[in-house]
C-alpha cells in the first residue's frame, strides 16, 4: 500500500503549497491574480442528471456531479486516470489470498447534517448494496461472503472468490457512504461526507455547490460550484463565449476553436467507447461474415479525422483500462474484402436500419450511410430521442426489434456488459460466449494485476473477433478552462469531476 | 351578460377536460418510460421492473387517468415521478421566468406593430409604406430559433452589451440582472410576433381608412390622419384585441423553443427536459397549465371583446 501513502502526502503538500498562496493575498482574497476564497465555478455541461438519487439512479452525469464532490466512497479514482486512490479509507490492506480487504477509516468524518461518520454508517451502506437488488451496482457485493465492522474506524469485506475489478468497482456508487440513519430525500436533496454540500438543483437547469466550512479533509478551493446544463452544444459554446461559464469539460471539438482564443483549450483521455453494435440475434446480422463486412467496410482514420478530438479503437478494451491491446489488425479498412464476404454469405441489396439517439448528431450516421453504401449496404438513419432508445434497443425484450445502434458507454472497466447474455449487444454463440465468460472469470480470480491483463486482453480478441459491434473510437475529452482557473481535472471527466482542488482568481 | 358568461365557462371547462384527455393520451403513445430512464443503461430488467410498479406506471391507463384528472379537480397536479416534487411548486418557480418573458414579448411586438403598422398603412402608396410591408413580411418568415442565434452574436458576442445565456442565480433577487437576461430573448420573440401583428395591423387600419365613417369624419373637417386616429383607430383596436389573444398562443410556442436556445430555466425548458426522461405526471401538468392558460386568454378576449363592442351585445340580447 505504498503508492496511497504516497498520494496522501501529495496531497498535503499541494494543500500546503495552496494554503501558502492563499496566505500571501490575506486581505479578503481579492487580490488580483490570486486565488479567491471566495470565489465561484461555473461549469458548463450538457448531459444532466435525472434524478440525485445515487442509490437507484444510474448515469455518468449524476456520478460526475456528486462524486467525490457531495459524496465520497471508501475508495476514488485518482484525478489523472483511473487509479484506485484513498478516499474515507486513508489505507486498507488486501490479504495474500486476495479474499479479505480490511478499510481504515480517517478520522474527523462526519456529514453535512454534522453527525459523526463511524464503522457503522459505512456497514449500513455496504450492507444495503449487498442486501437491496433495487439498488445500484447490488452485483459489486452481492457475492461478498462478509461485511463487517470490527471496531469504529474498521471495516472487512470478505470475498467468496478473489475479483481483481473489485476495489475499482468500489470506487463507484456500490462504495460510497451514506448515513445509516437518514431521512434524506435523495432524490433532490443530499447528506454526503464531501468537500462540497448541495445547495440547490433545478432540473433541466443547474445544479449548485457550496463549499463544505466543517471538511475533514483539505477544504474546496472555492466556495460556491455551480453545474449549469445547456440545451446543445451551440448553447454551451455561447455560454462561454459570453463570459458566464468558467470551464466545460466536453466541448463539441468542432466548436473549440470559437473559444481557443479566451479559453486553454486541453485534449483529455477517456474511456468513452463510442459502439456501432448489430443485432446479432436475428438475420441477417446473425451471420458473423456479415458483421465483419460491414467493420471492414468502415475507413476508422476518416471517422477520427471528422470527429476531431478521438483515439481509434477496434475492441472493447480502451486504452485507460487494464487489457488494452490494439487490435486494428483484426479489421483493416477493406471495402473489396468488405463485398466478397457479403457475396459469400450470400446477401444481395441488403437494407439496414441504425437507430441512433438525437443528442449525438448527424455526423457519424452521415459517414457510415456512405461507407456502407460503398459495399452495397443501403443504411436507413433512425434517429430517435435516448428514452426511445432505451425501450427500443436496450429493454432485452425487444431484441429482435432493432438491427445496428450507436450509444457511448463511458463507464470504464466495463468489459463484464460482453459476458451478459442478456445485454442489448450480446454474443449469441453459446461456444464463444462461453469462452468469453471463462476467460473474464478467471482475469477476475488472478491475484497478479499484469496476469489478470492479458486475461483480459484474451477475452476482448475473442470479443473483437466475433465482431458482435464495431468500435468507432474512444471519445477525447476536449476541455475549456477560462484564464485564472488552476487546478480542473483533464482525466475521465465524463465519469468523474472532482472539483475540490479548482482555484480562481479574481 | 350573466347567460353568456356562463355558456363560454362551460365550454371552456370542456375544452380544458377534452385537453386533458388528448395530452394524457397522446404521452402514452411515447416509447419508453421514466423508470426505463432512471434504471439507465447499467440496471437490469428487474430493477425496471419493480421501479415501474413503484411509480405505478403498471398500472392501468384509464385507472391512472382518473387518479391525475382526479387530483387536478382538488387543484393538485400531482408530483414529479423523477423526483417527488411537486409539480404546481415547480411550475411556480419556472413561471417567474417565462411569464416576465411572455409579458416582454408582448410588449415589443405591440411597440414594434401597433406604430409601424399604422404608418405602413397611410403611406401604402409610398415607397416607405412599401418597405415597411415587405420587410414585415420577411420579419414574420423568420423561424425564431434563427433569430435567436444571430441576436447572440451580434449583440452578446461582437458587441458584448448583453449576456447570450443563462438566468442570474439570484434570479429576482437581482432584478437589473434578471431583466438583462431577458432581453435578447425577448426581443427575438418579440420581433417575429411584431412583423406578423404588424402586417395585421396594417390592413385592419387600411380597411378602417376606407370606412365610411372615417371618410365622413374627413369631410366634417379633420385631416385624414386625424379622422383616422380619431374615429378609425378606435374601431380597429378590437379586432387587434382579437389578433393580440391568437398572437399570445405564439407568445408561449416562442418561449419554449427561445428558452432552449437562451439557457433560460423557464417553463419551456423545464418541459423539454421532462419529456426527455418521460417524467409524464410533470409533462401532463406543464401542458395542461400551458393549454389552460391559452384557453383562458381566449375566454377572457372574447370577455373584453363582447364587454366594449356595443354591436355584439344587441346581437346577443336580440338572439336572447
Amino acid at each position: 500500500m505504498n503508492a496511497p501513502v504516497r498520494f496522501r502526502l501529495m496531497t498535503v503538500a499541494i494543500a500546503a503549497a495552496g494554503s501558502l498562496a492563499l496566505t500571501a493575498c490575506s486581505g479578503g482574497g481579492s487580490v488580483p491574480g490570486s486565488p479567491a476564497e471566495s470565489a465561484s465555478l461555473t461549469v458548463g455541461l450538457i448531459a444532466e442528471p435525472t434524478n440525485l438519487d445515487i442509490r437507484h439512479t444510474s448515469g455518468a452525469a449524476l456520478e460526475q456531479a456528486l462524486i467525490g464532490n457531495v459524496y465520497e466512497g471508501l475508495v476514488a479514482r485518482a484525478i489523472d486516470g483511473d487509479q484506485v486512490v484513498p478516499a474515507l479509507a486513508e489505507s486498507w490492506e488486501v490479504s495474500d489470498d486476495a479474499l479479505t480487504y480490511t478499510f481504515h477509516l480517517a478520522d474527523g468524518v462526519s456529514f453535512h447534517d454534522g453527525s459523526p461518520m463511524t464503522s457503522a454508517d459505512a456497514l449500513a451502506s455496504l450492507t444495503t448494496v449487498k442486501s437491496d437488488p433495487s439498488v445500484n451496482n447490488h452485483a459489486v457485493l452481492a457475492d461478498a461472503a462478509d461485511i463487517s465492522a470490527p471496531d469504529e474506524s474498521t471495516i472487512t469485506i470478505t470475498l467468496d472468490a478473489p475479483n481483481q475489478n473489485f476495489l475499482f468497482a468500489l470506487t463507484g456508487p456500490a462504495g460510497l457512504v451514506l448515513p445509516a440513519e437518514d431521512d434524506t430525500d435523495r432524490r433532490t436533496a443530499a447528506n454526503g461526507t464531501g468537500p462540497f454540500t448541495l445547495d440547490s438543483w433545478s432540473r433541466g437547469d443547474a445544479l449548485s455547490l457550496v463549499r463544505n466550512e466543517d471538511y475533514w479533509g483539505e477544504p474546496a478551493g472555492v466556495a460556491e460550484v455551480s453545474f449549469v446544463y445547456f440545451g446543445d452544444q451551440a448553447a454551451l459554446v455561447s455560454g462561454g463565449r459570453d463570459g458566464s461559464v468558467d470551464a466545460m469539460p466536453a466541448i463539441d471539438p468542432e466548436l473549440s476553436s470559437q473559444l481557443s482564443g479566451e479559453f486553454t483549450i486541453v485534449e483529455a483521455t477517456t474511456t468513452d467507447k463510442f459502439i456501432l453494435a448489430f443485432n446479432s440475434a436475428a438475420a441477417p446480422l446473425d451471420d458473423v461474415r456479415v458483421r465483419e463486412a460491414l467493420r471492414r467496410a468502415i475507413d476508422h482514420d476518416a471517422i477520427l479525422a471528422a470527429v476531431g478530438a478521438a483515439e481509434p479503437l477496434f475492441g472493447p478494451i480502451p486504452p485507460l483500462d487494464p487489457g488494452y491491446e490494439d487490435l486494428a489488425g483484426i479489421v483493416p479498412h477493406d471495402p473489396e474484402g468488405a463485398r466478397k464476404l457479403l457475396a459469400e454469405a450470400g446477401v444481395e441489396d441488403l437494407s439496414l436500419e441504425l437507430t441512433i439517439s438525437n443528442h449525438y448528431g448527424p455526423r457519424l450516421p452521415t459517414l457510415l450511410v456512405s461507407a456502407f453504401a460503398d459495399i452495397g449496404v443501403a443504411l436507413e438513419v433512425n434517429t430517435v430521442e435516448f428514452a426511445t432508445w432505451l425501450s427500443d434497443v436496450h429493454d432485452p425484450s425487444t431484441r429482435r426489434d432493432w438491427q445496428l445502434s450507436i450509444v457511448n458507454h463511458v463507464e470504464p472497466r466495463d468489459f463484464s456488459t460482453w459476458t451478459d447474455p442478456d445485454y442489448y449487444y450480446a454474443i449469441h454463440d453459446e461456444a464463444v460466449l462461453t469462452a468469453v465468460q471463462e476467460r473474464y472469470a478467471e482475469a477476475m480470480a488472478e491475484i497478479d494485476q499484469d496476469a489478470s491483463a492479458e486475461l483480459l486482453a484474451e477475452a476482448a480478441q475473442l470479443v473483437a473477433e466475433w465482431h458482435p459491434a464495431d468500435w468507432l473510437y474512444v471519445r477525447q475529452d476536449v476541455i475549456a478552462v477560462a484564464p485564472g482557473v488552476t487546478g480542473f481535472p483533464t482525466a475521465a471527466t465524463s465519469t468523474r469531476l472532482p472539483l475540490a482542488g479548482v482555484t480562481v482568481e479574481r | 351578460m350573466p347567460r353568456y358568461v356562463l355558456t363560454r365557462l362551460t365550454l371552456l371547462a370542456l375544452g380544458l377536460l377534452a385537453a386533458s384527455a388528448i395530452i394524457f393520451c397522446t404521452l402514452r403513445i411515447l416509447p419508453g418510460d421514466v423508470a426505463q430512464t432512471i434504471v439507465g443503461t447499467e440496471g437490469t430488467p428487474e430493477q425496471v421492473a419493480a421501479l415501474r410498479a413503484e411509480l405505478g406506471l403498471d398500472r392501468p391507463v384509464l385507472l391512472q387517468y382518473l387518479a391525475w384528472i382526479g387530483g387536478v379537480l382538488t387543484g393538485d397536479l400531482g408530483e414529479s415521478l423523477l423526483t417527488g416534487a411537486p409539480v404546481a411548486a415547480e411550475l411556480a418557480e419556472k413561471a417567474r421566468v417565462t411569464v416576465p418573458l411572455g409579458l416582454l414579448s408582448l410588449v415589443v411586438a405591440i411597440v414594434i406593430a401597433v406604430p409601424f403598422g399604422v404608418i405602413a398603412a397611410l403611406r401604402r402608396n409610398r415607397v416607405s409604406g412599401a418597405a415597411l410591408n415587405a420587410l414585415a413580411q420577411l420579419l414574420a418568415a423568420v423561424p425564431v430559433l434563427w433569430a435567436g442565434m444571430m441576436l447572440i452574436v451580434v449583440f452578446a458576442i461582437v458587441l458584448g452589451w448583453l449576456p447570450a445565456q443563462g438566468f442570474p442565480r439570484a434570479g429576482w433577487g437581482d432584478p437589473g440582472a434578471a431583466l438583462r437576461a431577458l432581453i435578447l430573448p425577448a426581443l427575438t420573440i418579440g420581433v417575429v410576433e411584431g412583423a406578423l401583428l404588424l402586417r395585421f395591423v396594417r390592413s385592419a387600419t387600411l380597411t378602417a381608412i376606407d370606412a365610411d365613417f372615417v371618410r365622413t369624419a374627413a369631410a366634417k373637417g379633420h385631416t385624414r390622419t386625424g379622422a383616422l386616429l380619431r374615429h378609425g383607430l378606435p374601431a380597429v383596436g378590437l379586432s387587434i384585441i382579437t389578433m393580440l389573444g391568437v398572437q399570445i398562443a405564439g407568445i408561449v410556442v416562442g418561449a419554449v423553443v427561445i428558452e432552449q436556445v437562451f439557457n433560460l430555466p423557464g417553463i419551456g425548458r423545464m418541459l423539454v427536459a421532462d419529456v426527455g426522461a418521460r417524467d409524464l405526471t410533470k409533462v401532463q401538468g406543464e401542458l395542461l397549465a400551458l393549454t389552460g392558460f391559452v384557453l383562458i386568454v381566449g375566454f377572457l378576449i372574447d370577455l373584453v371583446h363582447r364587454a366594449i363592442d356595443p354591436r355584439q351585445r344587441d346581437t346577443a340580447e336580440v338572439q336572447s
